[in-house]
């Protein structure tokens, strides 16, 4: 009875949302009885969900067979962890979790956004509920989770083995809370666009809900990436993969989003480019849902390929997005624009970076989907690979990391730019330094490593420039340089801590991808081989069963330059109820190196062994650490300031506007 | 609901839920549009001055603490100031409306109709849950027996030294007529646990099976070294009394057939088969013990035909006479017993089982009955 009674919950919640949408959108101007009724609607939305959301993960801990997707996705004899978060490991699951964090943020903005004009609150609410009923219409009507069997099999069929990981227990939802997240944006865009004015309420309420989507965007990709690295047994951390540009599309949108919603709170300009870019970002959130939904991609991600699912996801998109554009078109002359500022200026600045961003993602959307569209128009297939996305991304990058520690040293409105060059005097000095001697001591195996070294110190450097700089430090004695680090105002901190996380990103991928070395052998037990001053000993070899899986585990193990020894177990995994093979790499860390070992298929009696040694390529996910901790720090900021215009030194003060 | 008297009860428990549900999610929605306003004068103007409020100091606290020059601090407070003008430009524009009684009326019933209306189209409201852990019982009564021996070969793939496991699984297969598979999970258990006159004999058992009558070598060496390991093991002597049998090898067979009867507490369901097949391999392989009761039978049941044909009887011995025609093969008899039965009860609510089973064994209803 519980499965049909979160069947029930969801369609209830599928209703409450269609009549939200309709009222909210509809009588936006009937003011705050209206508010307060569609705010019980989306906590109300929110409860259903979660309820039939519970049912799904019931159904699944207690192995309900007579539901058709633990059927298709679970096994009784799986770990109960896997168990749980197999409810998510398919299409429809994950559908019901995307909608789950949505009408979660709806709920969030109808408990905290009590103060917000009602008008604002209606439309912002309508919306939401609009995309609550777009997508649990299409969850309920093409892809039922609830489908139901009338005689239940004693036996499910397992869920794919690379999925029985802890990673899916936490990038899928990590990675939709980023997505969804800017539904928010997305949904007061939308409100502004229709009643015609951005007020305050709207500039205040667009950053945190940005930063919090970006904090998750950030944590879910990153977790994506390192589990790719260390469950596909390839050793990569990227590969330029659609689906993985889908979620970096959004991602860098969002970015730019972060640091234009900046401005407009600051400075009360860009408003209509902020409106713009929020539309932009969920579209691309939007965007990567349907590549990875409807089949037309072939990945980890694609659990099932149906055309019908394809074309509906494809015209919720059109209508959802279209709609959105065309009212930009028709609504974005009646917005007033903001606050005027010079060229050389924080603002300058950060045009800028949303400028590179923006063209960023148009390099990557191009690349994603110019083979898509060109297959479907001749039926030509050409791929479009890393080197085009290196190229391109890369080359956009590097001006904009070059400039990146210039623009939190520039004041608002009117800035000096020579000024803030002499304050970076001493991040370039020794930028320079440790990029020249890394270059002699490493060797330059690839001729662009200099330059990535150089971009990477320089980003890190500079970004604690200000810090340094603020703090006086070695001018003032240490004690008072201390105190005045802690007074600091947290957005300092997190600026200085998100560019700094982008920098130590920067410096791994540039050091993996020079220095890495690889080393592919065939090794019996007993013998004993070398990499990167690493001695490696394949101790035994031997069969170890698993609980739902057999495993032919290699015993190893790794003596480090420093004498240091460790223990390594690599494995080729059966699961037997599907009969797939997977493989489990042995990663052993040493400081912010590891060594990646992958035991191969045997041959006769000896076996592949491929090892590699990839230095510092934990500095990448510690900078999208580092990164989204800066932008929790920021969130906790309550950054309620106006930014003052500071005269110019030699010039009597210029009215603002 | 998993108790067989609650088949009604439970989706009706289902269906009051569900309306309890909708009905506390509409009683929500109501109340909260006839709630107290907390924002309902001139929402916009009274957020936006606090929040300007709040603004102005931070500028103040900003100047205070030295963060911000005095001449900074007092531009900011300008831009402030044609901020606020502007927000009260845009408040006094917009005039909100109240929500009537009809719109929200009109929703709570759509929302009602849609659910409803919905779940009836999508929704298996009789379907009960069938968590694993409760059909265990269920399982044991009417798991299809492929359905159990996939899920211990599962296991098995991943516990190949699990004795129980092959131990559930070989009779599985033998009653599955997988024969062979059967003789590898026996193997399995003897490399696992060592040889026994027991294992020996289902070993054999399944190859004889496999075999189909044509007899197997290698079953014989088992059966023989059973009998040899245990001489109190009745049940290879048996089978191999039932092979010698077979293969025309009269006086052992006799021999291992003696044996097993003196094995016998005098109880076992065996025991009439090992009589019968001590007969036959005495007669030299005429069974005359089945030629006897055959004979037997005959009389009884020419008896009992007689009987009812002269006086009538009840419906249940002429089913009795029918069903033993058919049992003997001989349709003609059943067939003419069925029509008389048929005249002596011509309404067929009065026949009962008798048609079901003659018409079932291919016997005719005869034409005239009305």
């Amino acid at each position: 009875m519980s499965i049909e009674l979160g069947h029930f919950a969801l369609i209830l919640a599928f209703a409450i949302a269609v009549v939200s949408a309709v009222g909210g959108l509809a009588l936006w101007r009937r003011g705050p009885r209206l508010a307060q009724v569609l705010g019980q609607a989306a906590i109300l939305q929110f409860v259903l969900v979660a309820l039939a959301f519970l049912a799904l993960v019931q159904a699944f801990v207690v192995s309900d067979f007579s539901l058709k997707l633990a059927v298709d996705n679970s096994h009784s004899l799986k770990p109960l962890i896997f168990k749980i978060s197999g409810v998510w490991g398919n299409h429809e699951g994950s559908l019901l979790l995307w909608i789950l964090i949505l009408v979660l943020f709806g709920a969030l903005v109808a408990a905290f956004g009590r103060r917000l004009p009602a008008d604002l609150l209606n439309l912002v609410l309508g919306t939401q509920s609009l995309l609550t009923a777009a997508f649990a219409g299409f969850a309920l009507f093409t892809s039922n989770p609830f489908a139901r069997l009338p005689s239940a099999p004693f036996e499910g069929t397992d869920l794919n083995p690379i999925l029985q990981d802890v990673g899916l227990a936490i990038h899928p939802p990590l990675l939709y809370a980023g997505y969804v997240g800017f539904s928010i944006c997305f949904s007061f865009a939308i409100a502004a666009l229709i009643s015609g004015r951005i007020d305050q309420a709207w500039a205040r309420w667009v950053r945190p809900w940005t930063m919090l989507s970006w904090v998750f965007l950030t944590l879910g990709i990153a977790m994506g990436s390192y589990w790719a690295y260390y469950e596909l047994g390839w050793g990569g951390w990227w590969f330029w993969d659609p689906v993985e540009n889908a979620s970096f599309m959004p991602w860098l949108a969002g970015t730019a989003l972060l640091h234009s919603a900046l401005v407009m709170e600051k400075r009360n300009a860009l408003k209509i480019w902020t409106v713009f870019l929020s539309i932009i970002t969920f579209s691309l959130s939007l965007l990567g849902t349907f590549l990875v939904r409807s089949g037309i991609l072939t990945s980890v991600h694609t659990f099932a390929s149906d055309p019908t699912r394809g074309l509906v996801i494809l015209s919720i998109l059109a209508v959802l997005i279209g709609g959105a554009f065309a009212l930009f078109a028709l609504r974005a002359g009646a917005l007033r624009q903001g606050g005027l500022f010079a060229p050389v200026s924080r603002e300058g600045a950060l045009i800028l970076n949303n400028l590179f961003l923006a063209t960023a993602v148009g390099a990557i959307l191009v690349g994603t989907l110019y083979p898509l569209l060109l297959d479907a128009l001749t039926g030509t297939t050409i791929s479009v690979g890393a080197p085009f996305f290196n190229l391109t991304f890369g080359a956009l990058m590097a001006p904009l990391l070059l400039v990146l520690p210039f623009g939190p040293l520039l004041a608002w409105k009117r800035a000096d730019l020579l000024a803030a060059a002499q304050r970076l005097v001493g991040a370039a000095a020794l930028t320079l330094f440790l990029t020249i001697l890394i270059s002699a001591l490493g060797g330059v195996s690839i001729s662009m490593a200099p330059i990535g070294l150089l971009l990477g110190f320089w980003v890190s450097f500079g970004s604690v420039a200000e810090v340094i700089e603020r703090s006086r430090l070695g001018r003032i004695p240490l004690r008072d340089s201390l105190r005045r680090l802690i007074g600091l105002p947290r957005s300092i901190w997190s600026t200085a801590l998100g560019h700094l996380g982008l920098g130590l990103t920067v410096l791994g991928i540039v050091s993996v991808t020079a220095w890495e070395s690889e080393r592919v052998t065939t090794l019996n037990p007993g013998e004993t081989t070398q990499l990167a001053g690493y001695s490696i000993a394949f101790d035994s070899f031997g069969t170890v069963a698993g609980p739902n899986y057999m495993a032919e585990t290699g015993f190893f193990t790794v003596t480090a330059p420093d004498g240091g020894l460790a223990n390594l177990e690599a494995e080729r995994r059966i699961y037997a109820a599907s009969g797939m093979p997977t493989t489990e790499a042995a990663i052993q860390t040493y400081g912010l190196s590891q060594l990646y070992l992958q035991l191969g298929e045997p041959i006769d009696d000896t076996h592949v062994v491929r090892i590699w040694h990839k230095p510092y390529i934990l500095l990448i996910w510690i900078g999208a650490l580092v990164m989204s901790g800066a932008g929790v720090l920021s969130l906790t900021d309550r950054r309620l300031r106006v930014g003052a215009p500071r005269p110019s030194a030699r010039s009597l003060p210029e009215p603002a506007e | 609901m998993p108790s067989a008297g609650s088949k009604l009860l439970g989706p009706m428990i289902f269906w009051l839920i569900v309306i309890a549900v909708t009905a506390i999610a509409c009683a929500a929605l109501f109340y909260a549009a006839a709630g107290r306003m907390v924002n309902v004068t001139a929402p916009e103007s009274g957020a936006a001055t606090n929040h300007f409020r709040l603004l102005l100091a931070g500028i103040e606290a900003d100047k205070a603490a030295g963060k911000i020059a005095p001449a900074e601090a007092e531009a900011a407070r300008g831009e402030l100031a044609r901020e606020i003008l502007r927000a009260q430009k845009d408040a006094d524009r917009q005039a909100l409306g109240d929500l009537g009684r009809a719109p929200l009326g009109i929703g709570l019933v759509a929302i009602a109709a849609l659910a409803f209306g919905l779940y009836t189209y999508l929704g298996s409201p009789d379907l009960p849950s069938r968590p694993l852990a409760e059909r265990a019982d269920v399982a044991a009564r009417s798991m299809d027996i492929e359905t159990a021996v996939s899920r211990i070969e599962t296991q098995l793939a991943l516990t190949p030294d699990d004795v129980r496991g092959w131990a559930v699984i070989a009779p599985a297969y033998v009653e599955m007529g997988r024969f062979g598979d059967a003789a590898d999970a026996y193997r399995r258990i003897m490399a696992l646990s060592g040889p026994s006159a027991e294992l020996r004999t289902d070993l054999a058992e399944a190859l004889l099976l496999e075999a189909q009558g044509a007899g197997s070598d290698e079953a014989m060496d088992l059966l023989r070294a059973a009998a040899d390991s245990d001489p109190a093991h009745a049940r290879s002597r048996l089978y191999l009394a039932s092979e010698l049998t077979r293969m025309g090898e009269y006086a052992a067979a006799v021999e291992l057939w003696q044996a097993a009867i003196d094995l016998s507490q005098g109880n076992e369901p065996w025991l009439a088969a090992a009589r019968q097949g001590l007969t036959v391999a005495q007669n030299d392989g005429v069974d005359t013990a089945a030629q006897q009761q055959a004979e037997m039978i005959g009389a009884m049941v020419s008896g009992l035909s007689e009987r009812l044909k002269a006086d009538g009887g009840t419906i249940e011995e002429w089913t009795q006479l029918v069903r033993s025609y058919l049992v003997l093969g001989d349709l003609d008899s059943a067939q003419a017993s069925y029509d008389a039965a048929v005249s002596a009860y011509p309404a067929a609510f009065d026949r009962g089982d008798l048609d079901t089973i003659a018409l079932g064994a291919g016997l005719k209803l005869k034409e005239d009955t009305p």
